[in-house]
């Protein structure tokens, strides 16, 4: 049996989206103005949205963006990030780059990207793997750092893995590199299938190298 | 800095002709010089040399500060030496191996994994069959003395518990030599005294060479077959006491040995020296 202590935590985070819907729903009723709707209303168009192979193809685009940013982010994060905490050489190197990027908030960014590469899925994407890998960068690099010396000697010890004393595990991070990559090609080729399934009429995209259907 | 010009090796006057050939550990002319950034280079370890044959239980035993677990580093091949080498079986250490098993005062167990987990991954990363390893760590587990705790993590457990762990993770990957940095440092007296006595009936059941650093006499004398007591700053070996005490040793009859009060009397002494000699300008 749940108790109700139980049921309210567990429901904590429905009550909180109820709550905000509500909340709009207020405000919207009291400012009344024609550019911002009920939740009701919104809610409402839904459907609609989801019916319409435009709106479909759009959606699918933005998740296959989302995809590739995040896939390529990971990738070059996570072992970006390790290596910094496992070396002050990277870190001494990276560190500063990663310290002046950090509070730039990446939508001030985009005027920038965009003069670059103009307005098309490769700024779009760069955005999005900018979102991603910094902070995952940051975390990484304080999570190996705070790592325990005696632990990583323990695992040293009993392991055949790490042979030298900068406990380079670079074996383990390219198959992890491979294996996450893998993943990103997989997330994007099994979106353009279902955009395939979904959206027959739409033509696949080869804007970016990586999709393929 | 310029390190401090050699001088006689003590082990050479003392050592019976019987270890150089069974050696287990070879520890020759080693220095060793932390380099810190702004402050004064700090010489913590200066021309030790030292031999432990095959399954002696050997102390080092020295005040706080004197290099003792910096030397159980080099052994481990967790540091470098700036100046000698270290063999174990003949063999120049340049990292850390399987050969020789650590076991720290901070546990250092991993969070992740439960007590089964941890006991099972020196045999796993060394290609044991899982249901094999699973095997042979519930074994060592039960030997510890924590059967019925295989599915508990770390942070459940007290620190007497945890160090039980450390020391099964070590066994199960059969090193040639453990290597035990003030383990039952962290313990409170009691659970100390139990974890020294099982300890020994677990050595004394295989006699793996053991290198064992700790600032406490009695435990030194109780323990180990050779106490080597060092000095501070920079770290040197003072003297190399042979503990002649029968085994297998109990505690409630050694307490009552006047060997063994003379052994830790003789050994104290030597300490207090040191300290006096690190006192004066």
């Amino acid at each position: 049996m749940m108790s109700g202590r139980d049921l309210v935590s567990r429901a904590a985070p429905l009550l909180a989206c109820l709550g905000l819907l509500g909340l709009w729903e207020i405000a919207a009723l009291v400012l009344s103005t024609d550019s911002f709707p009920t939740a009701w209303v919104a809610i409402r168009a839904i459907p609609s949205i989801l019916g319409d192979k435009e709106s479909l193809i759009n959606i699918l685009d933005s998740l296959r963006r989302m995809a590739i940013g995040f896939a390529v982010g990971v990738i070059v994060s996570i072992p970006l990030g390790l290596m910094m905490g496992r070396s002050r050489l990277v870190a001494s190197f990276f560190n500063p780059l990663l310290m002046v990027t950090y509070p730039v908030p990446k939508a001030a960014l985009m005027p920038i990207i965009m003069l670059w590469l103009g307005v098309g899925d490769l700024a779009k994407t760069l955005v999005i793997f900018l979102g991603v890998s910094l902070p995952v960068i940051y975390h990484s690099f304080q999570g190996a750092k705070a790592v325990e010396e005696k632990m990583l000697w323990s695992g040293a010890a009993g392991n055949i893995l790490f042979n030298s004393l900068d406990m380079g595990q670079y074996d383990t991070v390219y198959a992890m590199i491979i294996i996450i990559g893998a993943m990103g090609i997989g997330l994007d080729a099994a979106f353009e299938n279902l955009r395939g399934k979904l959206v027959k009429w739409s033509e696949p995209s080869f804007e970016i190298p990586l999709s393929f259907a | 800095m310029k390190v401090a010009p050699s001088r006689p090796n003590i082990e050479d006057e003392l050592a019976p002709a019987r270890r150089q050939t069974n050696a287990m550990i070879a520890i020759d002319n080693v220095s060793h010089v932390f380099r810190t950034s702004g402050r004064q280079d700090h010489l913590a370890l200066s021309n030790i040399s030292l031999i432990i044959e095959d399954g002696a239980f050997v102390a080092i035993l020295g005040p706080s500060g004197c290099g003792k677990s910096t030397l159980l580093y080099v052994v481990g091949g967790f540091v470098s030496p700036t100046e000698g080498l270290a063999r174990v079986k003949g063999q120049a250490i340049t990292g850390p191996g399987p050969d020789r098993g650590p076991v720290f005062q901070e546990f250092a167990l991993f969070p992740w994994k439960s007590v089964l987990g941890n006991v099972m991954y020196g045999p796993r990363q060394q290609g044991v069959k899982s249901a094999e390893a699973e095997a042979q760590s519930r074994a060592l587990i039960e030997m510890v003395g924590l059967k019925g705790f295989e599915h508990f993590y770390p942070k459940e457990l007290s620190g007497g518990m945890k160090q039980r762990v450390a020391l099964a993770r070590t066994l199960a990957y059969h090193p040639a030599v453990l290597l035990m940095d003030e383990p039952f440092g962290a313990l409170d007296a009691h659970t100390r005294t139990r974890l020294q006595n099982d300890l020994l009936n677990i050595w004394e059941r295989d006699r793996k060479t053991v290198l064992f650093v700790t600032h406490s006499v009695d435990e030194a004398v109780f323990l180990s077959d050779r106490v080597v007591v060092m000095t501070r700053s920079p770290g040197r070996i003072k003297e190399v006491v042979e503990i002649d005490l029968p085994r297998p040793r109990r505690r409630s009859e050694l307490l009552l040995d006047p060997r063994y009060q003379k052994y830790v009397v003789e050994i104290e002494r030597m300490i207090d020296d040191t300290s006096e000699e690190q006192l004066r300008p």
